[in-house]
């Protein structure tokens, strides 16, 4: 489903990422892990199109990743970006937002469900009209990964989404993620707990990264 | 009423009131007494020429000269918005000018036509005179508006990836950028109109009521071109961002590092 192939990524003359190669079949849980600073934000900024490769390809689906297949790719996953400034005002009004775009219109948004997933994340319903920005890291990690639930995307790209919950919300979040088997998971963590999960394969991008430092 | 005449004398003996300033620059040692008489005959030699090109340009009053002398000026307004802004200028120039020509000939024209009922639209006295009031006033809220446009996308730029990340299109992740921009280019001009007559009295409507023109037309002038000023800029504005969008987003919808010097 998604392929990196021969991927080659320079910041100031250095690689970051070199011959970095992984294949994900749909329905898989994979984790990339690996210490801060090796470019794995860097994977999901490329494929979200945020960044290009110097060298190599990224196929989604059979098909290369560009700028005919980008914008289609961006409508299929849902994204948890490790910087949580993702917007501003009530957080109602941020996932009412998410909804508004044409490319969302046909979902059907829940209260409900909204209901549902905020309880599960041990959200009070009253954190919906508390200003976003305002919230803690912890709180503003669950609602990005509620609203990201919500868009009902089947591929989850989680950027170190639970860096900021205790270790109990962590392991409820991780367990909610592997066990929808129908969902294709790419986290990226340097926390062990994820590690500790059965069911994930498991990419290390220190090992990778080792051999490929200097060029 | 007619308007009492300066004689060059006169002048001179509006010159003398700058002992004051010069004084007071001796007294407390300002340092300013050079700087001052610079710029007193700077001024006086620019406008003495621009008083005599419009003498001509008014005389001559021919439609063509006219409006390629409107056209001169607009250029001159583009160079002056893109020298200020942070951006690029090969990039700017021409989507700003493109803006201007727009905003302004339209409003010019309509003001002209319907509103004064003139004869001939392209008479120097309107054309130029209003055209460059225009022209003047929707340039700062251009500068303004552009200028938060751009920076606010590079300030927010993970709310921005985030919303394309979302399914949003170009035109869905920078609206709320585009809504702010505009606001705040048209702010001025909105603030403006609000305090206008009560904390200080406009210069065009000071100086036709200095002409003889009776308080009543002159505020009736005062309250049409305010309205046009306001109409310019929005179309300047708009057009200026629309523009750029098109030259300064890549197909991702990624903005370009070299948007910016």
């Amino acid at each position: 489903m998604i392929k990196f192939e021969n991927v080659e990524v320079k910041f100031n003359d250095n690689y970051l990422l070199k011959d970095l190669n992984f294949t994900i079949e749909k329905g898989d849980k994979f984790l990339i892990y690996g210490q801060s600073g090796i470019g794995k934000t860097t994977i999901f900024r490329l494929l979200l199109g945020f960044e290009f490769p110097q060298q190599g390809n990224i196929y989604f689906e059979e098909k290369t990743l560009d700028v005919n297949t980008i914008w289609d790719i961006r409508k299929r996953v849902a994204y948890v970006s490790q910087n949580l400034d993702i917007g501003s005002g009530s957080v109602s009004r941020i996932i009412q937002h998410a909804f508004s775009y044409k490319s969302n219109t046909h979902l059907t948004f829940s209260e409900e469900r909204l209901r549902e997933l905020l309880s599960f994340f041990r959200l009070k319903e009253n954190i919906l009209s508390e200003d976003f920005e305002k919230l803690s890291g912890g709180e503003k990690q669950r609602i990005a990964i509620i609203i990201a639930v919500l868009l009902r995307r089947d591929i989850f790209l989680l950027d170190e989404a639970t860096s900021s919950l205790d270790i109990e919300l962590k392991n409820k979040v991780i367990k909610h993620f592997i066990e929808k088997r129908e969902w294709t998971v790419l986290a990226i963590s340097h926390d062990t707990v994820w590690l500790s999960r059965p069911g994930l394969k498991v990419f290390n991008l220190d090992n990778n990264h080792a051999h490929s430092r200097n060029i | 009423m007619h308007t009492p005449e300066i004689s060059n004398f006169s002048l001179f003996l509006c010159s003398l009131l700058l002992i004051i300033p010069f004084i007071v620059s001796i007294i407390f040692k300002l340092g300013i007494i050079k700087s001052t008489l610079t710029s007193v005959v700077r001024m006086a030699v620019q406008l003495l020429l621009i008083g005599i090109f419009l003498k001509y340009l008014f005389q001559f009053n021919s439609p063509l000269v006219n409006i390629l002398w409107l056209v001169i000026m607009i250029v001159v307004a583009t160079f002056n918005v893109t020298r200020k802004i942070d951006l690029r200028l090969k990039t700017f120039l021409l989507p700003i000018f493109i803006s201007f020509i727009v905003a302004t000939f339209f409003v010019i024209f309509y003001f002209n036509i319907f509103i004064l009922n003139l004869e001939n639209v392209v008479d120097a006295r309107f054309l130029i005179v209003i055209g460059g009031m225009l022209l003047g006033n929707s340039l700062r809220g251009d500068i303004i508006g552009i200028e938060n446009f751009y920076r606010m996308i590079k300030r927010n730029e993970n709310r921005y990836l985030y919303s394309l990340s979302l399914g949003a299109t170009i035109m869905e992740a920078l609206s709320p950028y585009f809504k702010e921009s505009l606001v705040s280019a048209l702010q001025p001009t909105i603030a403006t109109m609000a305090t206008m007559g009560i904390v200080f009295l406009p210069g065009m409507m000071t100086g036709q009521i200095l002409g003889g023109v009776s308080p009543i037309l002159a505020i009736k002038y005062q309250i049409a071109i305010m309205i046009a000023i306001y109409v310019s800029t929005t179309i300047a504005i708009n057009l200026t961002i629309l523009l750029t969008i098109r030259t300064c987003f890549n197909p991702y919808g990624l903005l370009r590092k070299e948007t910016f010097q």
